[in-house]
């Protein structure tokens, strides 16, 4: 399988706080995908903990990598998409 | 130790009406046991945490369908958490290494406050996790949380201070609300405000309140009279006014044109503070000019008669502006905010001033500026001849900060006028951050530092020629708009829903008596003492 790669801005005034790492968890875990978050350069996390996801710490206006194993891009693209709207706040 | 009868207590009223009940304690939690190692079955163990987990999971979701839809989300991010699959496996760790159940998740929540040290939208949660982590420890053993209140009859609750879980859960019972700590903008107070319930709080003597005992919750005065009767309750001041105008022009607070709509059916003269930052924190990218424009001139149309005081924006890492970069800090409210922000955003605020005067001109109305978080006479100069470059206004700037209290004399022919925010003020006069429940009783507008140099400041700006007025939140209660109309303030600023009150008290008093009750205020040592002589002055005149 191979891997699709994107990069997500966090809008929300908060940075990356519990709501959208839960909402982010929930969708990844319903979606049965394999994906990874993290700061670019930086090891990337498995995005199934919200947890880990607060532990990155991102801020407001930070870019973060997010790839997912999958051979189907517009599966890739959906997803990403609604990681996006989450980190809009 | 019990109370005697007539003992009276004293605190934060929050309401308007007094209430008379038996006390009922909420009990301190049972003890939850200790860390304690496991007999050996680590996976028996891991069984058993996964169980407590679900069961505190779901009391997670009855309080978010008793909390109704904005609270929900909450309890829902707090839920996540909760079940979070790395939180458990640290937990499994500890039990794999020995420790039971309830001690291994305990250890694993606490381990996290490490890893988010400093970050201060997590701590929030770090402590309703910990809430959490206790009830799954006293869930496994066997120990009962809940804050059960009694369902049927009437009681006055006493307790330390409630969380939203606790008010989660208050029944048609509880008819008055003490707390040990909190403060007037504690989340019990909110709630209290919002239901209605008659609270004090921050009552520390409140501690030795026991169950049965009649008490009278009697927030006007500030106190709680145990055995008190209703003939008790202090009434709250009915001033008739006795001349058509108050002794200084009453203002109102506005936000959003909705609020100028709503101020226009009020007896206001003009606005006093028109916050400007609400057009901005739910902006995602910068409005263009004319959009502000349009936004202001729409506002400045709507405003009731009378001049209106526009404050430039007034944003910081607290309440961040999403377009602009506001980095976090450790200390917000001490922090690069209000006309500091001008340092990196200079371009916003001519922006703001031109968008403005676009909306003046427009509006054909009288518009006075005005920056927030000014601590030096450059910085109030600096905006004063910014604001006059971009636009007729008359100019002026907040007084926040005891250093530019001190400095109002350097500003004599550069400003029109200054405005005191008195919450801010408070804040900065007594080191007492506005958002710490603990420290209540330092905010209170009453006490006679803040008086005293509310004195300063109206003195100072006659003395430099400048007009001065207050929009803090003080000014929305009558008694203590009489005290600042006595000090020397020109005008007052209230809450739209306070104009009404504040006028009739302003009306009801010369400004000579206003000036006595002002002196008797500023001989006060107590906050205390200083609201009771001039409710009691003023009860004789009106």
């Amino acid at each position: 399988m191979s891997t699709i790669t994107t990069t997500v801005t966090i809008e929300d005034p908060i940075g990356l706080h519990a709501r959208p790492a839960g909402q982010i968890v929930k969708l990844v875990k319903e979606s049965g995908l394999t994906v990874r978050m993290g700061k670019s350069g930086e090891e990337l996390v498995l995005a199934n903990s919200p947890l880990r996801m607060m532990a990155l710490k991102a801020k407001t206006g930070e870019e973060l990598v997010v790839e997912v194993d999958t051979d189907d891009q517009g599966v890739a693209d959906a997803l990403f998409a609604q990681i996006q709207d989450f980190l809009k706040g | 130790m019990a109370l005697a009868n007539g003992a009276i207590l004293t605190g934060l009223g929050v309401g308007l009406n007094a209430v008379r009940a038996e006390v009922f304690r909420v009990k301190p939690l049972a003890a939850i046991p200790g860390p304690a190692k496991h007999a050996g079955d680590a996976a028996g163990e891991k069984e058993t945490l996964k169980g407590a987990i679900a069961h505190v999971a779901n009391y997670l979701d009855e309080l978010a369908v008793k909390a109704g839809e904005t609270s929900a989300e909450i309890f829902e991010a707090l839920k996540m958490l909760l079940e979070d699959e790395d939180l458990f496996e640290t937990a499994v760790a500890e039990i794999e290494s020995g420790w039971n159940a309830a001690t291994a998740f305990i250890a694993a929540v606490d381990s996290l406050e490490e890893i988010f040290a400093g970050d201060a939208a997590f701590e929030e949660r770090l402590v309703d996790l910990k809430d959490l982590a206790k009830r799954v420890a006293a869930h496994i053993a066997g120990v009962h949380m809940g804050l059960d209140l009694p369902t049927s009859g009437a009681y006055v609750i006493v307790g330390d201070d409630f969380s939203p879980a606790d008010t989660a859960q208050f029944t048609q019972a509880v008819v008055g609300v003490v707390t040990i700590k909190g403060g007037p903008t504690s989340h019990t107070a909110i709630i209290c405000r919002s239901k209605s319930i008659p609270a004090v709080v921050s009552c520390a003597q409140a501690v030795d309140l026991i169950d049965g005992t009649q008490v009278l919750v009697d927030p006007v005065g500030d106190r709680v009279v145990v055995g008190g009767d209703d003939s008790m309750a202090t009434k709250a001041i009915s001033f008739i006014a006795k001349s058509l105008d108050p002794i200084v022009p009453v203002r109102a607070n506005i936000g959003s044109l909705d609020d100028s709509i709503q101020a226009a059916t009020t007896a206001a003269n003009g606005v006093g503070l028109f916050r400007t930052e609400l057009l901005y924190l739910s902006e995602t990218s910068m409005p263009t000019p004319q959009k502000q424009a349009k936004s202001y001139a729409e506002i400045l149309k709507a405003a009731p008669e009378g001049p209106i005081v526009v404050r430039t924006i007034d944003a910081g890492s607290d309440k961040p502006v999403p377009f602009l970069d506001m980095p976090h800090e450790e200390n917000p409210a001490l922090g690069i905010r209000g006309f500091r922000l001008i340092q990196d955003h200079r371009q916003f605020l001519i922006d703001q001033l031109t968008s403005l005067e676009v909306a003046r001109q427009e509006s054909g109305r009288e518009v006075w500026v005005m920056a927030p978080m000014i601590a030096t006479a450059s910085e109030a100069i600096e905006f004063a001849e910014l604001a006059r470059s971009l636009g007729e206004y008359k100019v002026g700037i907040m007084v926040e900060t005891p250093a530019i209290a001190m400095a109002l004399r350097d500003l004599k022919g550069k400003l029109d006028f200054i405005s005191v925010g008195t919450n801010d003020l408070s804040q900065y006069l007594f080191a007492a951050d506005r958002m710490n429940a603990g420290l209540g009783a330092l905010l209170n507008p009453w006490q006679p530092a803040l008086v005293r140099m509310l004195k300063v400041i109206a003195s100072e700006s006659e003395a430099a020629g400048i007009s001065s007025g207050v929009c803090g939140e003080s000014a929305s209660d009558p008694a203590f708009a009489v005290v600042l109309a006595g000090l020397g303030f020109k005008s007052v600023s209230a809450s739209r829903s306070q104009v009404g009150a504040v006028r009739s008290a302003l009306s009801a008093v010369t400004l000579e008596q206003a000036q006595q009750v002002a002196e008797l205020a500023l001989a006060a040592t107590t906050a205390d003492q200083c609201k009771a002589v001039v409710l009691d002055a003023l009860a004789a005149i009106a």
